[in-house]
């Protein structure tokens, strides 16, 4: 892995702004995504209000706490949610992906600027406002103190990259595919699963259980939530964070030897 | 001096497979491809030197954007070695990129949501042009191509020629040494055409910007270009002066003769006996065919004169459109064509 391109950071700042005033094309969908994320968290609420009232110490986790760790799930997948993946697919498949080659500038960390612009809109637009919405609603905690805070902050910092890190790689495989929306929607819900946005990793049955402890998928949802819970605390708690972004280097890493030996295979089509 | 790009025996296989027909084919095909292997560059080389603008036209399908994109490093070649601006293109394409600009007519190098000048500024980040030179630079482009008018216009709302324009700039914001351009005019109206060839001439002339450029408009290469390249199937047909290609295609030379009155057809008749065919075109007009081997033109035209009261002599040169086709239709330079010359690279 060469960092030439990596280097260059007023560029890549740039290209982070980009990825930040592109949103602003997609308002609207903001207004209804808050919506939208508020009816799906009162789904779990009922769901889970059934669950409990027949098993009020289910999975280790008082129905408060679960209801917080539905609600928090939620409100950070706004966060750390893009979709580089059909951005960068598209761009391959109609030949785009050529202007980005011909810049003496790495896509990937472009791609990642990108991303993690994107992701400071959405902040603004969507994750606080939700937040703000559900707090009201419903009967949340609030992090369990405020070095769980700090760390649930890192670790998102970390959720982000790392969903942008494996959606690089996803979506480089349309090199070497001629339809791909068969991968993208797999990994789409493959993701949603294993990084504990639909259920706890600690309700799995056993062999999924111990095998998401290999993946790095449960560092999306799962780590960051168990840090602002105070389930993950002293070591554990650092440990976790740290995994976490091994992780995000060693994905980093994966995806920009992948993207070389991806654009050694490269046919671009037409012109 | 040694060249700016050197290109040695470049081949560019591509492995497409065959679709077998119908039904029962395509379940075939699920279990089973047969493969075939074509050969899209075969076996090209030629080097370009500090400098000089070459013309690189062959018919679509020849293998022109192919060879341009092994060229700026996006392709990697199947064999064959390519040295540009002392760099391997796809081996070091990073800091190769750094050193090229690329146009490609059908395709912008913008960013298509952001207006120009956002992108220029990108391009100036990405590029580490100090804010100086940016401004000199742009101020100076501004004079031949005006960008001015919409510098701020997202890329997706300007018409073809504002946009090309805008991506030639773009190209050249770094001033780069070497330039692609690959079709860079299709599609364009005279005025666009007009302003981007005076542009493209004038970088040559006061930076020594090295041009590579593809066209399917000869005038491009008429008007750019003293050097051109044709290629055909993925080899190169002809390498050189397009005047040269013009005389080695052209053995036969036509001189349109106005005469004064209907008398002087009796004089220019004559001229029929030695090896010049003569043809009428009109009352007073007629034109002569001869071949430049057995005939000097000079030496007709001295004679014409002495002997035929004329109006007007006009040595017809032929439309390099005409040169053209006969090449991409098999007539000339290709090693089936009858009449072909050995020496089609000089």
């Amino acid at each position: 892995m060469t960092l030439a391109g990596w280097t260059n950071f007023p560029a890549l700042v740039e290209f982070g702004k980009i990825g930040f005033v592109n949103m602003l094309a997609f308002r609207l969908r903001y207004y209804t995504g808050i919506l939208t994320y508020f009816i799906n968290v009162t789904v779990y609420y009922f769901i889970w209000r059934a669950i409990y009232a027949a098993d009020p110490g289910f999975a280790g986790l008082s129905f408060d706490e679960m209801l917080t760790y539905v609600s928090i799930a939620w409100i950070i997948r706004s966060l750390y949610f893009n979709n580089i993946d059909v951005q960068i697919s598209q761009e391959i498949i109609e030949g785009k992906i050529t202007s980005a080659l011909l810049k003496p500038i790495d896509l990937q960390a472009a791609t990642l600027a990108r991303a993690l612009g994107e992701s400071v809109f959405r902040l603004i637009m969507l994750t606080i406002p939700s937040a703000m919405v559900l707090f009201a609603v419903y009967r949340l905690h609030l992090p369990a103190n405020s070095l769980a805070f700090a760390q649930f902050s890192l670790a998102l910092l970390g959720s982000i990259l790392l969903v942008s890190a494996i959606n690089f790689i996803v979506g480089g495989f349309a090199v070497k595919m001629k339809s791909i929306l068969g991968l993208l929607r797999a990994k789409f819900y493959v993701m949603d699963l294993l990084s504990g946005l639909i259920v706890p990793i600690s309700i799995f049955p056993s062999p999924f259980r111990e095998l998401s402890e290999w993946l790095p998928f449960q560092h999306i949802v799962y780590t960051p939530l168990m840090l602002y819970l105070g389930k993950l605390s002293g070591a554990e708690a650092w440990l976790a964070l740290g995994v976490t972004w091994v992780w995000v280097f060693a994905l980093i890493a994966t995806g920009s030897i992948f993207w070389k030996s991806m654009t050694k295979h490269m046919t671009i089509h037409g012109g | 001096m040694p060249p700016v790009v050197e290109v040695e025996n470049l081949v560019k296989d591509f492995r497409t497979f065959d679709r077998r027909e119908g039904v029962w084919g395509a379940i075939q095909d699920l279990y089973s491809r047969r493969y075939r292997n074509f050969r899209a560059v075969d076996n090209v080389s030629f080097s370009i030197g500090q400098g000089e603008m070459v013309g690189y036209i062959g018919p679509n399908g020849a293998g022109k954007s192919t060879s341009i994109k092994m060229l700026t490093g996006i392709l990697v070649p199947s064999s064959g070695r390519i040295a540009a601006n002392g760099f391997s293109p796809w081996r070091e394409r990073t800091r190769y990129a750094r050193t090229i600009g690329v146009v490609f007519g059908q395709r912008t190098q913008l960013w298509w949501d952001i207006g120009v000048v956002e992108s220029f500024r990108l391009l100036q980040k990405i590029y580490e042009i100090p804010q100086a030179e940016y401004e000199h630079r742009l101020s100076k482009f501004d004079e031949v191509l005006e960008l001015k008018r919409y510098l701020h216009t997202p890329v997706r709302k300007l018409s073809l020629g504002e946009r090309m324009r805008c991506d030639v700039a773009a190209a050249l914001l770094h001033n780069p040494p070497l330039l692609f351009l690959d079709e860079p005019t299709i599609g364009l109206d005279i005025v666009a055409k007009e302003s981007i060839r005076t542009f493209l001439k004038e970088v040559n002339r006061e930076n020594g910007t090295t041009m590579l450029l593809t066209t399917h408009d000869l005038s491009d290469i008429e008007e750019l270009c003293h050097r051109l390249m044709i290629i055909d199937h993925g080899r190169v047909l002809y390498d050189g002066g397009l005047p040269e290609l013009k005389r080695m295609l052209w053995e036969e030379s036509t001189l349109k003769v106005d005469l004064r009155d209907r008398d002087q057809a009796a004089q220019l008749a004559v001229f029929s006996m030695e090896g010049v065919g003569v043809e009428r075109v009109d009352e007073l007009s007629y034109r002569l065919r001869f071949r430049r081997e057995e005939v000097q033109p000079a030496e007709l035209i001295r004679r014409i004169v002495n002997e035929v009261q004329v109006l007007d002599l006009t040595m017809e040169e032929q439309p390099i459109e005409e040169v053209v086709r006969r090449i991409y239709t098999g007539e000339a330079l290709h090693d089936d064509a009858h009449g072909t010359p050995e020496n089609a690279r000089p």
